[in-house]
């Protein structure tokens, strides 16, 4: 069984993995909590990069675990847990997004916030960035950039096209750099 | 146009920078490779999308301000108990009736190649989005129903949100897959299509035709 790829995981629970797998498909409490344990960070990190409040980011926790609970006696072990997980924290994230409808506010941010070279001291550090970032921008460029997924996997998690998805990401990054200082020729 | 596209002076645009990291054999396109390694400018642009990236995921992991496993838990509980109390007041004669207005609907169709698996598909989504369309003209939450109707539709709900969550991870999977493997999983998809048909259908009977009984 292989719980994951990328993440750093309790050396016990690696050790253990069948086993606490085998458990959790049956419904184990116990189980089920230490898978909770194991992946609510890299969940919790997922989510709060996405969705706007931090509110929405526990929901979006406890919606995926509630989901892991339901589904893991349908999860196969034909790809690491933790892209099986991630997949299902991914998908509420977008939920939340859609449901709640935020603004997508870079174009206003855009036009309103001074640039950088009118004032250097408003370079932002990334997580600022990060943060200033549409939903839809910001969202693109966690599950591309960080957790790896590929534009076509972005498209149809969001029900849209690959080219949206690569121009979202374009986009994004042109607001990262500048506010980021980075701009060539500076 | 936006410069996440146009081209600053000769310079590659971010979108040309960006498909340059893409993974691959050659990835971009041949005259944005042939640029890179003319241009010094664009070089560096590059380098900074790499190390942009990087620090992205050198971002701290972040963790909840409390421990949401005793609610998880509690929801947990609380689905499977009123799963076994619905199991007991009718819920398995509507889905049933599911079951039976799926085989009507599809009829027999065993194993379709291909293109008619797809064209299925097709169909089923379409049909899909015409009952939740009723659905959403008939707006069942805005309305009052007695506790049995609301269990049933609960379990019919519940049923529909699996489906989609399997439906998202099988088109992921049918994604990543080889042409050969394909088929295997539109076959699924179009069984998972099926069976969101026949549940919506159930949906639709309890709410609409309820509805029109009573004089709604």
């Amino acid at each position: 069984m292989t719980l994951t790829r990328t993440l750093p995981m309790d050396p016990w629970l690696v050790a253990n993995a069948d086993s606490v797998l085998a458990g959790a498909r049956q419904g184990d409490a116990a189980a089920l909590e230490k898978l909770f344990r194991a992946f609510e960070s890299p969940v919790y990190t997922l989510a709060r990069r996405i969705c706007r409040t931090a509110e929405d980011a526990e929901d979006v926790l406890q919606e995926t675990f509630f989901e892991v609970c339901r589904s893991i006696p349908r999860y196969r072990g034909d790809g690491s847990l933790w892209g099986w997980i991630r997949s299902i924290a991914a998908s509420k994230a977008l939920m939340r997004l859609r449901r709640n409808r935020y603004r997508d506010t870079d174009e206003l941010d855009d036009a309103v916030m001074p640039s950088r070279r009118e004032d250097a001291a408003l370079r932002m550090d990334l997580e600022a960035a990060l943060e200033r970032l549409s939903e839809t921008g910001r969202a693109v460029v966690w599950l591309h950039d960080v957790e790896g997924y590929t534009h076509e996997e972005i498209a149809t998690m969001m029900g849209k096209t690959v080219s949206f998805s690569k121009s979202q990401l374009a986009r994004a990054h042109v607001r990262l750099r500048r506010w980021l200082g980075e701009e060539v020729g500076t | 146009m936006s410069d996440a596209t146009s081209h600053l002076g000769n310079h590659l645009t971010m979108e040309s920078l960006l498909a340059l990291r893409e993974p691959g054999v050659e990835p971009g396109d041949l005259a944005a490779r042939r640029h890179i390694e003319a241009c010094r400018a664009c070089r560096a642009e590059l380098e900074r999308l790499h190390q942009r990236a990087a620090r992205l995921k050198a971002l701290p992991a972040l963790r909840p301000s409390r421990d949401l496993w005793p609610a998880v838990r509690a929801r947990q509980q609380s689905d499977r108990r009123r799963h076994w109390q619905t199991r007991w007041t009718g819920a398995a004669g509507f889905l049933a009736a599911a079951s039976v207005a799926l085989a009507l609907f599809w009829g027999d169709v065993a194993h379709p190649d291909a293109a008619s698996a797809a064209a299925e598909i097709a169909a089923a989504r379409q049909r899909s989005e015409v009952l939740e369309s009723a659905l959403d003209r008939f707006n069942p939450e805005a309305r009052v129903i007695d506790g049995r109707t609301a269990r049933v539709s609960q379990v019919l709900e519940d049923r529909i949100a699996e489906l989609d969550q399997q439906l998202q991870e099988t088109e992921l999977q049918q994604a990543r897959q080889l042409e050969d493997r394909r088929m295997e999983t539109q076959q699924q998809m179009l069984d998972l299509w099926r069976e969101r048909v026949g549940l919506l259908n159930a949906l639709v009977d309890v709410h609409v035709t309820r509805a029109s009984n009573v004089g709604l």
